[in-house]
């Protein structure tokens, strides 16, 4: 029981990050309409800065995980204006930014890369909080505590963002047509400016905490985190904040369970088994809205 | 229905239109329509903006599913096919906005028009036999009569859309004629012409019925309806307005109301000023 | 003389590479031709590399004699895929393909009978570079026919409006399906050719890098134009070899970069019938001009 109840809160940790990551992803594709294969990388980078701050410039946790969060964040703005801006203008459709995201995920992971000499490097003892908690018998490490909290914070915050605010029904309008929402007040550039930055922003917070309880900082976390991300994303419902989080902790919760009590090797299966049944039977998820379609 | 001349009455239309409809959620585009177009008549559908005209035509060529009613084409039931095969029976048609193939030549269009007399298996072609080599060849042949059909043999290997509006409807026209069809539906094919390209028009739609094609034109140029068509339909609303020949249609106070408004109206005007 | 043979045997292996992409390259044109954007490319290799494998290590039989068998495996598998993707809307149908191939890597390392599973797959058995080359002539054969075929019109056709392509009688989840079965038989063979190139093969062998590069490999080379998915897997796979000599560890971002540049400047990609077309077009234009300039200088009607 007490190992359930230990994996239980594993698989609601490593969901945590899938959520997160998942949240910033599905910002993009649902009020942007692009599908960024460069996005992982934005969360690598993250956690390579945050580790840089805590190697290189000695910086304690608290100061290195916001100096992640906003190189996530301006990483996003800078991929979004050179890559996706000119194609904005041009009225490109989606194979036209996939492709362009394809070259930015490309540039990005292989500097990603070289910056950790091609290996997976981790965080030093000491550098993050390492306090273990207890739940009764079940040890609690302080990082996943952080990690679903951050979790919670970030989805009720968007949630707050993109549903009760006006930022968020600008953000709304923005995606769904530039120019109406341009006649009606609103400035796109900023909105997609500040979009793609909070979108990378909870990437790249999401890259941190997971380079950290992962043990793996390289390109290959983004990659995976992408992966994982994607599937909250589809199985939640994309255009659901709540959703994607929900679809995110299950995902992680699933992973962990089947790891444990079936094989190892089918983990990564079931995720993606849920993903490709939702993409045939119902693609707009669990929660996402019926009829939405992007052009 | 008054038939087109030399045609006797007892032929059965070639199509056959009966209480169709169409609804777009709250929207009724087309309601109870009822026609039918005998064979070999260039028959004209018209009626103000909205009327519900293309609509019929995307409901006739298969681009629409129909809620209710029938369509038969020489007999058989199409409302439930799909274009393709609507098309392969021998309905073609172009549109009220000319839409060729981007990136592809005159030839090339019409050439594509021409797939339902491909005449070679796939695997012919995979293997470049000489049989599938010929067969692309005839396609090229009668590619190039309909060019000549329609006066743009000169332009036949420059891309489509660098043609002039009235050169590229020529070209649709000469691409639906490639499936060989035995009705031709036009969406308003001088839409942007001047009086000159118009009356080409008219003139080409003669010739192709003259041929044994049976057309059904819609269109909003009064003095062409007159002069080329045998028979008219007109719509408001989605509904049947009026049908007969064009002059009495012309004549028929409904159309002349839903085209220019009625002089009770005009007199509640005049007494606003 | 030997520094030639040097050259040659250093070489060798990225013209192994380059011609093995072009397959790839090509499996992936052959549906986006005619209007879909698809990464099965990779499942379909994975399929034609790991079965074609298998029977080599089991029969012993000449690669050669099995090549076709990788091909039909694939064809046979895509064949199932158009089944169940067409349904869908293209982008869902893009997205479901990005899903199989995760899928694939899972099944891939949970049938290790066939797969060697997570250790791989070991294929002492080699192809020699001008057999590599001799399939790709007949590859670049099949799709020259194809072009200029009714197959090749009806496909450009339904790329650009499948509704007017259905109206002028082309089926178009006909010619989709007909497209997903090339794919599959190209995408096949070519899985097979990596695993005789590589001579190993493990789960991530088949994985989302193939089929990123390769839909990249496309555009850049020009997705309008079969030549273009040869290019773009050439300039794909040499470019970082070339780049090594200028800015070692820095050679993979090149490809990137380049694919960047073209995507601004050149979207439609390196090879762009349109845009030849329109530039003939410009000069049988701009001729005419001057033919009749002529004339009135010299006093002609």
């Amino acid at each position: 029981m007490e190992l359930f109840l230990e994996q239980l809160i594993n698989g609601c940790a490593i969901g945590s990050l899938y959520a997160m990551f998942g949240l910033g992803f599905g910002i993009v594709f649902a009020t942007l309409g692009i599908l960024n294969a460069a996005h992982g990388s934005y969360a690598s980078w993250a956690a390579i800065a945050a580790l840089a701050a805590v190697e290189q410039l000695k910086l304690p946790f608290i100061v290195a995980l916001p100096i992640g969060v906003v190189a996530g964040g301006m990483l996003a703005v800078l991929v979004d204006q050179i890559a996706f801006q000119p194609l904005r203008r041009r009225g490109s459709e989606m194979l036209g930014a996939l492709i362009t995201s394809i070259a930015f995920w490309i540039i990005l992971d292989n500097l990603a890369g070289t910056a950790t000499g091609q290996q997976s490097l981790s965080f030093p003892r000491g550098s993050y909080p390492g306090t273990m908690f207890r739940l009764g018998d079940i040890p609690l490490p302080a990082m996943q505590v952080i990690t679903i909290a951050a979790m919670l914070i970030v989805t009720v915050s968007l949630h707050l963002l993109i549903r009760h605010s006006r930022f968020g029904a600008a953000m709304r309008a923005v995606g769904w047509n530039q120019t109406a929402a341009a006649l009606g007040g609103v400035n796109p550039r900023h909105v997609v400016i500040i979009t793609a930055f909070i979108a990378g922003a909870t990437s790249g917070l999401a890259g941190v905490l997971g380079g950290i309880t992962t043990q793996n900082v390289s390109f290959l976390l983004g990659e995976g985190l992408l992966l994982k991300g994607f599937a909250a994303v589809v199985v939640g419902g994309y255009d659901d904040v709540r959703g994607t989080a929900i679809a995110g902790v299950g995902l992680g919760i699933l992973e962990v369970m089947t790891s444990q009590y079936l094989s190892s090797g089918l983990r990564d299966g079931i995720t993606y088994a849920l993903l490709l049944s939702f993409l045939l039977l119902r693609p707009r998820g669990l929660f996402g809205s019926a009829g939405f379609s992007r052009a | 229905m008054t038939p087109a001349s030399g045609s006797t009455v007892a032929s059965p239309p070639l199509l056959d239109v009966a209480a169709i409809a169409k609804h777009f959620g709250g929207v009724t585009a087309v309601s109870d329509l009822s026609m039918q177009v005998r064979t070999g008549s260039v028959a004209g559908l018209m009626g103000p903006n909205g009327a519900g005209k293309t609509t019929l035509v995307n409901l006739i060529s298969g681009l629409l599913p129909s809620d209710s009613g029938t369509i038969r084409f020489a007999g058989v039931e199409i409302q439930r096919s799909p274009a393709y095969d609507i098309a392969s029976q021998g309905i073609a048609r172009t549109y009220q906005n000319v839409r060729l193939f981007s990136g592809m030549t005159v030839l090339e269009q019409v050439m594509a028009g021409c797939y339902v007399r491909r005449g070679a298996s796939l695997w012919a072609s995979f293997l470049g036999l000489p049989k599938a080599r010929a067969a692309y060849k005839a396609v090229e042949r009668h590619a190039r009569e309909l060019l000549e059909r329609v006066q743009l043999s000169a332009q036949a290997n420059l891309l489509a859309e660098t043609l002039s509006y009235g050169e590229q409807r020529r070209v649709e026209i000469a691409r639906a004629l490639g499936t060989s069809p035995r009705l031709l539906l036009l969406d308003e094919p001088t839409a942007g012409m001047n009086v000159q390209e118009s009356n080409e028009i008219g003139n080409l739609v003669h010739s192709l019925r003259d041929g044994g094609l049976t057309v059904l034109m819609v269109e909003h140029n009064v003095r062409l309806v007159k002069e080329f068509c045998d028979h008219v339909t007109v719509m408001n609303f989605g509904r049947l307005l009026a049908t007969g020949t064009p002059a009495e249609c012309i004549a028929h106070p409904d159309v002349q109301a839903a085209y220019f408004g009625n002089t009770a109206d005009a007199e509640r005007i005049r007494a606003l000023r | 003389m030997q520094a030639l043979g040097d050259f040659w045997r250093a070489y060798q292996s990225t013209v192994a590479f380059a011609i093995v992409n072009a397959f790839f390259a090509l499996s992936t044109y052959a549906v986006l031709s005619a209007g879909i954007l698809s990464f099965a490319t990779v499942t379909y290799a994975a399929m034609g590399g790991f079965v074609g494998a298998r029977l080599v290590l089991q029969s012993g039989l000449d690669p050669m004699l099995l090549l076709p068998a990788a091909a039909g495996a694939g064809a046979l598998l895509a064949y199932i895929v158009a089944l169940i993707f067409l349904r869908l809307e293209s982008h869902w149908m893009a997205l479901a393909s990005l899903a199989l191939i995760l899928i694939t890597r899972v099944v891939v390392i949970n049938v290790p009978s066939v797969t060697g599973g997570v250790n791989g797959l070991s294929l002492p058995v080699k192809l020699p570079l001008f057999v590599l080359a001799i399939l790709l002539a007949v590859a670049i054969a099949v799709f020259y026919r194809l072009s200029v075929s009714w197959f090749g019109i009806a496909s450009r056709a339904v790329r650009e409006d499948p509704a007017v392509a259905s109206s002028i009688g082309i089926a178009p989840r006909r010619i989709q399906t007909i497209a997903f079965v090339i794919s599959g038989a190209v995408g096949g063979l070519g899985g097979m050719l990596l695993a005789l190139v590589l001579q190993f093969l493990s789960p991530d062998t088949y994985f989302v890098n193939i089929a990123f590069t390769m839909i990249a490999a496309v555009v850049l080379g020009g997705s309008y134009h079969w030549i273009g998915a040869i290019i773009g897997a050439a300039v794909f796979t040499a470019l970082p070899v070339i780049a090594q000599a200028i800015v070692p560890h820095f050679q993979e971002v090149a490809n990137g970069i380049v694919l960047l540049l073209i995507m601004i400047f050149l979207p439609r990609g390196l090879i762009d019938p349109r845009a030849i077309r329109l530039r003939r077009a410009a000069h049988g234009a701009s001729a005419d001009a001057a033919r009749g300039a002529a004339r009135i200088v010299e006093g002609k009607p």
